[in-house]
């Protein structure tokens, strides 16, 4: 698998990455995860997970200001790279052609 | 944790720290910040405590893999490439300064190797006599006399008191009575020896760990007419090792007798102070050879085994109890001393153990360190000198990015290399020096590399390695990268801290010379104060055989041999002999108690001896009221209190005496004690020896005349004549061996010494060569030169001798308080060692000095 698969956890660190867009930082992602999808995530899985990515070349990083909050720690904001966003379509369209063959059947409720 | 006078609240600061300890150090910043930013936010929506627990939650979650730092892969391979690298540097160190190499080779590795010869000698010493089982419950008998000046200690004790102490002492598990340790002829067959013998009671065997091949412990020695020897012995008289029911026949003059052989013993160990080959019964001595067994009479030695948990204070009062009953008054105290004490504080004062040989044991070992010291002094002067010359490298280093304890990896490199070349090169010494060593202390010590050994070279190197490597890693690790490249760098700091190491080093020279120059000054007092007695060709050898019966015609036969001036009967002994309290006089005061040493005397003994009469005339047959004469020395008679005492009658324990001389005061034993009161009976037919004086320069041919007289009168007896000042010389055996140590040892610790300041000068010469040059260009003259080299150095020479000469007086006046006669402290000793210091050091600095003044300017100024 190696560079081309994603984890369903990346690929979920990825998208909100790519939904804050340019406003995404550590304690910023994990929050927009929390309201959105309702996860309770650790700063330490962020951090490996992020890092990982970051080692795979589908996000890139820079440090913001320092600022008088955070006891003067400077923000790491992170962005999608190119493949970091050819990596997600890949796997959006992967996921839809696996969709599209489902019969429509097999997704019905079944009684109770 | 949190500070409630300021409205921000922090989270606790312990876990922060160890999350800054083991975060990366890319994620370190943006993480903290994070968990800043979530443990505000809780507090505000959950309060303080529960933001603290949830940030302490976060940080355990964030210790995992890919946020940890890398503590070891990435510096393992650093380590063991740097490894490389200081092991290449210090070979190419020392081949770049093989001098400074040399130099502290040789200190450490002689260092080493006196410590390690010390260490062996003071292990042997400190074991001597441990080997008895129940050794900390086993106690030897001591008798204290009370005299005028105090408390006289001796481990004589009536003979009588064995019985005594079995019955009425529950405390003593064993008690055992034995004699000292003497020379006897035994005969077996046709073959004769002299043989080391002494005398036990029953149990000697039991409480004495000298285990038996062959025989019962507990039987070998209640048969009176039983004897135990030792295998080597045996070997000797039978040619076997296999001898028991045999015979062997001690001369014991007229009450000699057969005795059967019940038990043979394995040879003495050598850590047993006490070496004999034979023991006979105890019965045997008690009721065959002595004659007054009374409770004056102090012939026996007594040692006590206690019964586990009692009181040796207990014991001692109540068998000084049984002694003061049966003595009917309370003359003289017994006390108790471990047994293996006796070896190494053997000495009493008032009936305290006031030290012995355990003086020297201490004295070596601090000169074994402080040899070491000088030599790691050597090592750090040397390698802080030298650090001008690694300044440039240490700078270029620091700049590429080594970091202060890379750099202090690589001295220490340095120097455990070297203190572990040196430990190889010591342990050689050691083991090349050890006969030597061995002749030197009369010890037969054994070099063994055991696991001991192997640990304490590990700790050696390892200690010396770090010690001395230590201030020079330091030192040379601390220095400013931008003001070391700039070329800034300046000698100060360093060169105080090396100029009092010269300073201490010396000090510890001067002190060993200062030592060793009392030492040797009171030897040779010793060796040649007159005693009041002429020691010199005194020859003396043990009746035995017909010349006990028949003596009188061969000490005219004697007499008669050219080359012998003079021969008298004899009872004299070096060192004394027997001790008796049992003399009464006048006047006598109840509890005055005087011992009185004892010696037989034959007739013109005393004139043989070249004694001199104070009063009164010697003994002589042509009185024939003789018989009940006595004499005594000034001493006694002063003890005594006796007023015009020729002519007065006193009572001995033999029977009333009349006093017919006085002979002046004489030192039979070693000057370590007084004069002490002793008395002379005249018994020519019952003294031991036979006493000659050979005339100067032919004593050989005398003496083999005299061993043919002898093989006349007692065939196959072995003839074994002893010179007075031979046994004198013993006395001395102690001090004589520290004495030749002692000035081994001083002659390294000054040459070592030396060996340090010659390196630090050719350093210092070498880094003023340019100054040198420019001074002689400008005039200077070579001695100019020379002057101000030396100052310097004579200058912190001067110093330790300062500090060197009041410790040395105080340690060499306390030395000598151990003797009752010694020599003055003189002021020339201490000049005189001073001088001694102060020149070796000029030499020394000179020699490198001489040369770099006599130097062509154009030489050094050439370059640049």
């Amino acid at each position: 698998m190696g560079k081309n698969h994603l984890g369903e956890f990346e690929e979920i660190v990825m998208l909100t990455v790519a939904i804050l867009h340019g406003e995404a930082y550590g304690v910023a992602i994990i929050e927009e995860m929390e309201t959105r999808l309702k996860r309770s995530v650790s700063i330490g899985s962020l951090q490996v997970v992020l890092k990982r990515l970051e080692d795979k070349g589908f996000l890139k990083s820079e440090l913001g200001e320092a600022t008088s909050v955070r006891g003067g720690k400077r923000k790491r904001f992170f962005t999608v790279t190119n493949v970091g966003k050819d990596m997600l379509r890949t796997s959006k369209e992967q996921r839809m052609q696996l969709w599209n063959a489902v019969p429509d059947v097999a997704l019905e409720f079944v009684g109770l | 944790m949190n500070n409630p006078k300021k409205n921000h609240k922090y989270p606790s600061r312990l876990v922060m720290a160890f999350f800054r300890w083991f975060c990366s150090q890319d994620l370190a910043e943006t993480i903290e910040g994070d968990l800043l930013e979530r443990f505000d936010q809780r507090v505000e929506e959950l309060g303080y405590p529960k933001a603290n627990k949830l940030f302490i939650r976060d940080v355990i979650l964030l210790f995992r893999p890919g946020i940890i730092r890398s503590f070891s892969i990435s510096q393992k391979i650093n380590f063991t490439t740097m490894f490389k690298h200081n092991f290449i540097l210090t070979f190419r160190n020392i081949r770049r300064y093989p001098s400074t190499f040399l130099i502290n080779l040789i200190g450490l590795s002689t260092g080493i190797a006196s410590l390690l010869l010390i260490y062996l000698w003071v292990s042997d010493e400190v074991s001597t006599d441990k080997f008895h089982p129940d050794d900390d419950r086993f106690y030897q008998v001591y008798t204290n006399f009370k005299t005028p000046n105090g408390l006289q200690s001796w481990k004589g004790v009536p003979g009588l008191l064995l019985e005594e102490i079995q019955d009425q002492i529950p405390e003593v598990n064993t008690t055992v009575a034995t004699t000292d340790t003497h020379e006897y002829t035994v005969s077996a067959g046709e073959t004769a020896l002299k043989v080391q013998g002494k005398f036990a009671s029953q149990d000697f065997l039991k409480v004495f760990n000298y285990p038996l091949t062959i025989g019962n412990v507990s039987t070998v020695l209640s048969d009176k007419s039983g004897v135990v020897i030792t295998e080597g012995l045996a070997l000797n008289l039978f040619g076997k090792t296999d001898v028991i029911g045999e015979t062997i026949k001690p001369e014991f003059g007229n009450k000699t007798r057969e005795f059967t052989i019940t038990g043979i013993l394995k040879d003495l160990p050598k850590n047993s102070s006490d070496q004999f080959e034979m023991v006979l019964t105890w019965d045997f001595y008690h009721n065959d050879l002595i004659d007054f067994k009374n409770w004056g009479n102090f012939y026996g030695r007594v040692v006590v085994s206690l019964n586990e948990g009692a009181s040796f204070d207990l014991v001692a009062k109540k068998a000084d109890e049984i002694i003061d009953e049966k003595q009917g008054g309370d003359r003289v105290d017994l006390m108790l001393v471990p047994y293996s004490d006796q070896y190494l504080h053997g000495n009493f004062e008032n009936g305290v153990s006031i030290g012995g040989r355990i003086e020297y044991v201490e004295l070596f070992a601090i000169v074994g360190t402080f040899i070491l010291l000088i030599a790691s002094i050597n090592f750090i002067n040397l390698s802080t000198a030298k650090a001008s010359h690694k300044v440039k490298e240490t700078g270029i280093k620091k700049s590429l990015g080594a970091t202060r304890g890379s750099l202090i990896n690589q001295f220490l490199t340095e120097s455990v290399v070297l203190s572990t070349i040196s430990l190889t090169v010591g342990l050689i010494m050691v083991y090349l020096f050890l006969p030597q060593f061995n002749s030197i202390t009369g010890k037969q010590l054994v070099f063994l590399f055991n696991q001991d050994l192997a640990i304490a070279s590990v700790i050696i190197i390892c200690a010396i390695g770090l010690l001395a490597g230590a201030y020079p890693a330091l030192y040379l690790s601390r220095f400013d990268v931008i003001k070391v490249l700039k070329g800034k760098f300046l000698n100060s700091g360093g060169a105080i801290g090396r100029k009092s190491l010269v300073v201490l080093q010396f000090a510890l020279s001067t002190v060993l010379i200062v030592s060793v120059m009392i030492l040797g000054k009171q030897m040779e007092y010793v060796k040649n104060s007159n005693l009041g007695y002429d020691r010199d060709n005194l020859v003396y050898f043990e009746r035995e055989g017909t010349l006990l019966t028949n003596g009188g015609s061969f000490l005219e036969a004697l007499k008669n041999i050219p080359g012998v001036s003079n021969a008298a009967f004899s009872g004299f002994m070096i060192g004394g002999g027997n001790a008796t309290g049992g003399v009464d006089w006048e006047g006598k005061e109840e509890e005055s108690r005087v011992q009185f040493w004892e010696m037989k005397s034959g007739e013109g003994m005393l004139d043989l001896m070249g004694m001199e009469m104070v009063a009164g005339r010697d003994f002589s047959s042509d009185f024939a009221t003789d018989s009940t004469a006595i004499i005594f020395n000034e001493a006694a008679i002063k003890a005594m209190g006796i007023e015009d005492p020729i002519g007065k009658t006193i009572t001995h324990y033999t029977g009333t005496k009349r006093i017919i001389g006085i002979v002046k005061d004489f030192n039979f034993t070693s000057l370590h004690s007084q004069v002490e009161p002793t008395l002379f009976r005249f018994e020519p037919e019952d003294t031991n020896f036979l006493m000659a004086r050979l005339e100067k320069g032919n004593e050989g041919t005398s003496l083999s005349r005299i061993a043919d007289l002898y093989e006349s009168f007692n065939p196959g007896f072995p003839f074994k004549p002893v010179f007075i000042d031979q046994d004198y010389q013993a006395l001395y055996a102690a001090e004589d061996r520290v004495n030749s140590l002692s000035k081994y040892f001083a002659v390294l610790a000054i040459i070592i010494s030396c060996l340090g300041l010659f390196g630090l000068t050719a350093f210092m010469t070498e880094r003023r060569i340019k100054e040198i040059g420019i001074r002689k260009v400008l005039g200077s003259s070579v001695w100019n030169i020379v002057y101000l080299l030396t100052s310097d150095f004579s200058k912190m020479v001067l110093i330790s001798i300062l500090i060197g000469l009041p410790v040395s007086y105080y340690i060499g006046s306390n030395w000598l308080e151990n003797f009752a006669y010694s020599i003055e402290l003189q002021w020339w000793f201490f000049a005189l060692a001073g001088l001694s210091t102060l020149i070796v050091a000029w030499i020394t600095v000179a020699t490198q000095t001489l040369k770099s003044a006599r130097m062509n300017p154009t030489k050094s100024l050439r370059a640049e």
